[in-house]
């Protein structure tokens, strides 16, 4: 057989990498409910949130995968751009309410906004109140999407994703760690499964 | 590839194209025995794969609706995911890593070996391993297994599985190695060397590793014996007057109904849908589903006691490089009751890409914070183990059929109930122990334990037994209940022993296949 190696295309869907298509497979893996994660094109046009909510949702990306000497702020309004373009009618308003009881409670806890909140293990805390709701794992799975599923931010955490194109790893650095012995060479190998 | 007509009841129906029915119809096919083969999901081919973990997930995967039950993490974690298998050409031999490993001989006398167990319903295979040995060899050269009945050397060692071997090493281990494999080592049978791509659990880009996709489905409709039709969803196999059954009625892609006559029925839908089939296939002759005289189809559902272990190394690993189950440590599997546990595990080097990392690394809504987001900065330095052991048989471990909802097909969806046995707590957390021991030799600075993923290793929901009344099937995988009805995948398998199953259900399946052949040539059925 001929090895013939291929570069597969991506769609620009796919370079996207926070497309519906994404939270239909978390869905699959978290069970969320459905109905409130497509596109909503009347919002991608016209209002979206205030500045004072834009800036809690951005801290509480920030909060939910804190990246900060690994991501750049324009990773985390990346995320923020998509949660409120992916949201539909029922899940803006869920949005909103959300931020709004976040805000209280930090109201409630600490007597100042939770962007001001300077800890942020008090400000993880905080959101700790809310991680069982539907419109925080609905921020949460974007996030994550946006991040850990995102081809750009992969080589920041060292992963270097699709590798068939390039041969595989079989001449780049499979096995090339020196803090450890190497393995068997192919004759001890081979002696191994002599009969 | 023949073409069979509906009406013809010379054939062989056989359910489902994974590792045992895909295997099953090439060996028929082989022997001039005709059939016809229903494979739910779509036909796929190497140009479909691609190294991306979620785009894979979303193309093979099972996701058809199912509920997760029972007390595992996973009914609250993934409650719509129990299992992760494949729907396709090919089943699951699409997804699986290509651990080839054999049965002990005491994981097929279960019973004998641990006696009667408290709320486990443990009982012994009808066959041996001695009974098995020349299929396991029939079945390692048809795969290419890396070991001594090809003689094919086992893989290369990659970085993170020379880290766990060296921890092995440094706490006195013995049994650590790179197979054996169904990966080629060297170019064999018409399929290229593994090029430590990664990715293996996505499906294999170039046809290294083993899977019917590529080997037995294509050769057994060479020899014009044998067709396969895909996305054709069996809903029900019917039987005559006489209780043999003689049909399949099927959903095509469009939703269009057809009815396949059949000489015999076999049934390799996996672990959840050859059960329900059978379940849904209730007759007024078989009032409680097909070949369940006995009350057990659907029962004793095992998918293996499991875990995740995550070790972060002082320097770079980079362990998604090469093979994803890169190096097995086999040192724990024994039975030993002074471990508090019946039954042993293995430490199997497994790779994750980022994305599945970030998933199940903590599951469920909790899975976000500083903590996990720590972990994941240390992913390149990360080396790890996914721990499996014997998953004792339980009744209440089942599969069941929703009581109002029904599937795309319109057949009640499936309920897959798990709770964990005090058996799978105290090997799981020996499990954990050991692995943190292990890297901790090595210098490990941190190390993450993972809850079960949703398995890929559906066992026993059809069992085998010598005695009709404690089992579904005989050694042959045939019903005790229907000569002409078999069951021809892991859903047959008595115990769940602590190795992976598809060399089993192969080595079953090729067995089977002549058992086939000379019930037929004797006219028995």
């Amino acid at each position: 057989m001929t090895i013939r190696f291929h570069r597969l295309s991506q769609s620009r869907e796919d370079r996207a990498g926070m497309s519906r298509r994404m939270f239909l497979m978390t869905t699959t893996l978290a069970g969320i409910t459905t109905g409130t994660l497509l596109g909503r094109a009347s919002l991608a046009q016209g209002a979206g949130l205030g500045e004072a909510e834009s800036a809690r949702l951005l801290r509480m990306v920030q909060d939910i995968y804190p990246h900060p000497d690994l991501l750049q702020i324009a990773h985390y309004q990346a995320i923020v751009d998509a949660v409120v373009s992916n949201a539909d009618d029922d899940a803006f308003a869920a949005l909103q309410d959300g931020l709004a009881r976040i805000e209280a409670k930090a109201q409630e806890l600490f007597g100042v906004p939770y962007t001001d909140i300077e800890d942020p293990d008090a400000r993880e805390g905080l959101l700790r109140h809310f991680q069982n709701e539907g419109f925080f794992q609905n921020v949460r799975w974007t996030a994550y999407f946006g991040i850990y599923n995102n081809k750009e931010i992969w080589p920041l955490f060292g992963y270097e994703g699709s590798s068939v194109e390039y041969g595989g790893y079989i001449n780049r650095g499979f096995s090339d760690i020196t803090f450890v012995p190497p393995g068997p060479t192919l004759e001890e190998r081979l002696a191994e499964v002599q009969k | 590839m023949a073409k069979f007509d509906l009406n013809d009841d010379s054939v062989a129906v056989i359910i489902g194209s994974g590792a045992g029915g895909g295997t099953l119809a090439n060996e028929l096919a082989q022997r001039g025995i005709k059939s016809v083969v229903l494979e739910a999901g779509k036909r796929f081919g190497l140009e479909d794969i691609e190294n991306d973990e979620w785009a894979m997930f979303q193309k093979i995967s099972w996701l058809d609706k199912r509920y997760s039950g029972g007390g595992w993490h996973g009914a609250v974690n993934h409650p719509t995911l129990p299992t992760w298998i494949v729907k396709g050409y090919g089943g699951s031999t699409i997804h699986w890593a290509g651990v080839a490993l054999r049965f002990k001989d005491f994981e097929f006398k279960t019973r004998t070996t641990y006696g009667a167990i408290d709320g486990a319903n443990v009982e012994d295979w009808p066959i041996d391993l001695e009974e098995m040995i020349p299929w396991y060899e029939k079945a390692e050269l048809k795969m290419g297994v890396t070991g001594k009945t090809t003689g094919m050397p086992h893989l290369p060692w990659n970085n993170g599985f020379r880290v766990l071997a060296e921890g092995c090493r440094r706490t006195g281990r013995s049994d650590y190695r790179s197979g054996p494999m169904a990966i080629n080592s060297v170019e064999r049978d018409g399929r290229p060397a593994c090029q430590q791509i990664g990715f293996c659990m996505q499906g294999c880009a170039i046809g290294a590793k083993w899977s019917t996709m590529y080997t037995e489905l294509p050769r057994a409709e060479e020899t014009g014996n044998c067709e396969v039709r895909t996305e054709a969803m069996v809903l029900k196999v019917e039987h005559d007057d006489a209780g043999k059954v003689n049909a399949v009625v099927y959903a095509d892609k469009d939703g269009n109904q057809h009815r396949q006559k059949a000489r015999i029925v076999c049934v390799a839908g996996n672990s959840i849908e050859s059960p329900r089939l059978l379940l849904n296939s209730a007759s007024s002759m078989f009032p409680d589903g097909l070949a369940n005289s006995s009350g057990q189809v659907g029962k004793n559902y095992m998918n293996h006691t499991t875990g995740g272990v995550y070790a972060v190394m002082p320097e770079k690993v980079h362990m998604y490089r090469g093979t994803s189950v890169a190096g097995i440590v086999g040192d724990e599997v024994y039975h030993d009751p002074k471990r508090g546990f019946s039954g042993g595990y293995y430490l199997e080097f497994l790779s994750l890409g980022l994305p599945f990392m970030a998933a199940f690394l903590e599951p469920g809504n909790t899975g976000w914070g500083r903590s996990v987001a720590r972990a994941l900065e240390g992913y390149d330095r990360m080396s790890g183990v996914w721990v499996l052991g014997e998953d004792l048989a339980q009744e209440r471990n089942a599969i069941t059929l929703h009581p109002t909802e029904k599937d795309q097909y319109g057949l009640p969806v499936p309920i897959v109930s798990k709770t964990p046995h005090n058996n799978d707590y105290e090997m799981t957390a020996h499990m954990y122990e050991t692995s943190a021991e292990i890297y901790e030799a090595v210098g490990a600075t941190d190390v993450y334990e993972l809850p079960a993923y949703p398995a890929t290793h559906n066992m026993g929901t059809n069992r085998m037994h010598a005695d009709p009344d404690k089992g579904v099937v005989n050694a042959y995988g045939q019903a005790h209940d229907i000569a002409n009805l078999f069951v021809s995948d892991g859903s047959q398998f008595t115990s769940s022993a602590a190795c992976n199953p598809t060399l089993t259900i192969v080595a079953l399946a090729i067995r089977q296949a002549e058992y086939i052949a000379q019930e037929m040539n004797a006219r028995n059925i």
